[in-house]
């Protein structure tokens, strides 16, 4: 007999083994943990806190103020993306284990037309809503119907060096012309000094903060991405066109280095605090860093102002920030919706200004005389989320998002290239979005 | 029982013997590389938009695959890959031929020079593309110091310009797997007989004719070997993309592996991205085809 024919029996035992790793499930069996000690347990899934001192003193106000429900955090990726992954594989699973999570501003409409967040109408009532930054509440509102309460906010605004503006006694621009002619003439000034120095500091490349960037520049010239009505594309329209034509022309390589088209946050804020630039567009984040004197050459020096605007334009910052929405497949929405009503309330928002600098949701807060004394550069901050713009909603927003992120990364990058024509093509593929999300509408 | 019958039931027995041996290989490349092909293709036939799931999952035949032939950013990712595949395999092909050369030679310390060599093969992409990302950049880039010094005014921005961009992508590729390509061709090298070049030095051939006409020739299944690997591996190309540029500036960079993904991953667009799955699988396939088809004397000498 052939010896090795003795090993048949192995091999047999190998493979059911392979069998039970490939199609065994060693997650425990869930559902028990629904009540904890009595209580009602409201699963949250957010990422790991900033400020983890702040979230337990709130989370224990919770507690002692809910006797009858528990928070149990589920920590997600800090990165948007790696949550949005993990948020949307529950969520499309309908789990269970999923009762509050956070949002981050562009997805309230992807949630809604999904049927993962549940409408939050009914307990979130327009005299409530009121009370919150108006971008923030209309980024949380899709088809009519509200689906998240604003847990944080941001928006793009102007740094700039205040030493070297008072030098020659200006005020921060209020116009782009007038930012460029300001950067012009200290960049000569620095550059006949012989120091490297560039005017304009921003996000451009390929990525989502181009599309924050680009929008500012053309809401501000009285220009619009889309119709919020109708959804068709306006990226063609004169307006939106000449915005886009005055960041080719008068900042891509002139005030603003070539490089920008590669520059994400880190790497503008690190020209900026490294004393190279005058301006910088960057969201609230860059304030306290530029100001640390262990990380930047220029703390002490920067100022702070709400982004300029083109000649009979308004200035428009695109709105950042995390919203708390309701999962559809809640099984406690009332519970759900008392933590959510906790945490955006006044004291909570006011706790989390006053000891972690966190930039409010609530309007009045910003008038607070506690919250102004321990936290100044808010009402600086403030004037920027009141003139703040949501992004296009729609339930396709990444395919959208994408589409924008190419025509303006090619718009730049390409001195020669058509405008119109890049637009009305970029159109095209957007609106055959648009007709694709309609044709999904209840 | 006669002898030829106990043969054949002998021979029946070692057949089933050697399935029971193969089954668990098969099992797993049914299970990790036949089911996830086969799977991708039946996605590629269906409209599936995780956005959107009130438009159903309905079947819509090659619709998918006619969109992607009038897609311009999918031509255009198409024709970067194709770029990328050419110039990397070829370079690396070149790179990888000196490089083991250079390996065979017998010099002292030998046995360093080769593992100095595989440092770059056996860093991970996502490692390389950072350090290249890093060498690249305007501010603080080697590559600036090298070529600027001190001239802080004449620092070009590499990444950001859509000829070098791509350029970078290709370089850092090349950097990475020339050493892997010089592997190959030195298992090769070292099969030529040492009599081979004996009798041609005795012939009277200088050092360029034995090369041309004896170490060449006999490398030539090594050769093809490496340029099958390469090719295969290049149309895969996706990390380097994902870190240096993420597909841009204005989609110069961007592959069909890197668009499918982002169609796939980021946009929720399931059917279309398989298709484009399914093209990068086609292209891969056809062009191992010619190469077999070419190549097929040279890589199956020794099995002929």
């Amino acid at each position: 007999m052939n010896p090795f024919r003795a090993g048949l029996p192995w091999i047999a035992a190998l493979l059911a083994l392979a069998l039970c790793l490939a199609c065994g499930d060693s997650s425990p069996p869930a559902g028990g943990a629904e009540r904890a000690g009595g209580r009602i347990v409201i699963n949250f899934v957010t990422w790991k806190p900033n400020l983890p001192e702040v979230w337990q003193e709130a989370l224990a106000g919770f507690h002692a103020s809910h006797p009858g429900l528990a928070v149990r955090r589920q920590i997600g990726p800090h990165s948007s993306t790696a949550f949005h992954d993990l948020l949307t594989q529950k969520l499309k699973n309908r789990s269970r284990e999923v009762d509050v999570f956070l949002m981050d501003v562009v997805w309230p409409p992807e949630f809604a037309s999904a049927g993962w967040a549940l409408p939050l109408d009914a307990y979130f009532p327009p005299r409530e809503r009121a009370a919150f930054f108006p971008a923030a509440m209309e980024a949380n509102t899709f088809a009519g119907k509200v689906y998240g309460a604003p847990f944080n906010i941001d928006t793009g605004m102007l740094f700039y060096r205040r030493d070297l503006l008072a030098a020659r006694k200006w005020r921060p621009p209020e116009t782009w012309p007038q930012l460029v002619e300001q950067a012009r003439a200290v960049m000569a000034d620095e550059a006949g000094a012989g120091r490297y120095f560039q005017g304009y500091a921003g996000q451009f490349k390929q990525y989502e903060g181009l599309v924050c960037d680009m929008l500012e520049f053309i809401l501000s010239a009285g220009g619009r991405i889309m119709d919020p009505e109708t959804g068709r594309c306006l990226l063609a329209e004169p307006r939106a066109l000449k915005a886009v034509a005055f960041v080719r022309e008068q900042l891509m390589g002139r005030v603003a280095p070539r490089g920008s088209l590669i520059y994400q946050e880190p790497e503008s804020l690190a020209l900026f605090v490294q004393g190279r630039a005058l301006f910088l567009r960057s969201w609230p984040y860059a304030w306290q860093v530029s100001n640390d004197p262990q990380k930047s050459k220029v703390a002490g020096k920067v100022g702070m102002a709400p982004l300029p605007h083109f000649p009979g334009g308004q200035g428009r910052a695109a709105l950042g920030g995390w919203q708390m929405g309701i999962s559809a497949y809640s099984r406690h929405p009332e519970a759900a919706w008392a933590f959510i009503k906790y945490v955006t309330s006044r004291p909570v928002q006011k706790l989390f200004a006053i000891k972690g600098g966190r930039a409010p949701t609530r309007r009045d807060l910003y008038e607070d005389p506690e919250v102004l004394a321990a936290q100044p550069h808010l009402a600086e901050m403030g004037r920027s989320f009141a003139q703040a713009a949501a992004r296009p909603r729609t339930p396709l927003y990444p395919a959208l998002s994408r589409l924008l992120q190419v025509y303006f990364s090619r718009a730049l990058c390409d001195p020669q290239a058509d405008l119109p024509s890049l637009a009305q093509s970029a159109c095209r593929q957007i609106d055959e979005l648009t007709a694709l999300s309609r044709e999904a509408r209840p | 029982m006669r002898p030829a019958a106990r043969k054949a039931a002998s021979l029946g027995g070692e057949r089933v013997f050697a399935w029971g041996l193969l089954a668990p290989c098969l099992f797993f490349v049914a299970l990790f590389a036949f089911y996830p092909i086969a799977r991708s293709m039946f996605l590629s036939l269906y409209r599936i938009i995780l956005g959107l799931p009130r438009l159903g999952d309905p079947f819509v035949g090659l619709a998918n695959y006619l969109r992607l032939a009038q897609d311009p950013e999918a031509m255009l990712a198409l024709a970067n890959t194709c770029l990328f595949v050419a110039a990397s395999t070829l370079l690396e092909l070149g790179l990888g031929l000196i490089i083991a050369l250079l390996m065979d030679q017998a010099v002292r310390g030998r046995s360093l020079l080769r593992a100095a060599l595989l440092i770059p093969w056996a860093i991970p992409t996502v490692v390389t593309s950072q350090m290249w990302r890093f060498i690249m950049s305007d501010n603080y880039g080697l590559l600036n110091l090298a070529l600027f010094g001190g001239d802080v005014a004449a620092y070009r921005a590499w990444l950001a310009d859509p000829f070098w961009a791509l350029a970078a992508v290709i370089l850092a590729d090349v950097w990475k797997t020339s050493s892997f390509a010089g592997l190959i061709i030195l298992a090769g090298l070292q099969t030529i007989p040492a009599e081979l070049h004996e009798a041609a030095r005795i012939d009277g051939a200088g050092a360029l004719r034995r090369f041309i006409h004896v170490t060449l020739p006999a490398l030539r299944p090594a050769l093809a070997l490496a340029l099958l690997f390469r090719t295969m591996d290049a149309f895969r190309v996706f990390d380097l993309v994902f870190v240096m540029t993420q597909g841009g500036p204005g989609n110069a960079t961007n592959v069909l592996q890197f668009y499918g993904y982002q169609k796939m991953f980021a946009e929720g667009f399931l059917g279309y991205g398989a298709a484009v799955a399914v093209l990068v699988f086609a292209l891969v396939m056809a062009v191992s085809l010619v190469y077999l088809v070419f190549f097929r004397r040279a890589l199956f000498r020794e099995a002929a």
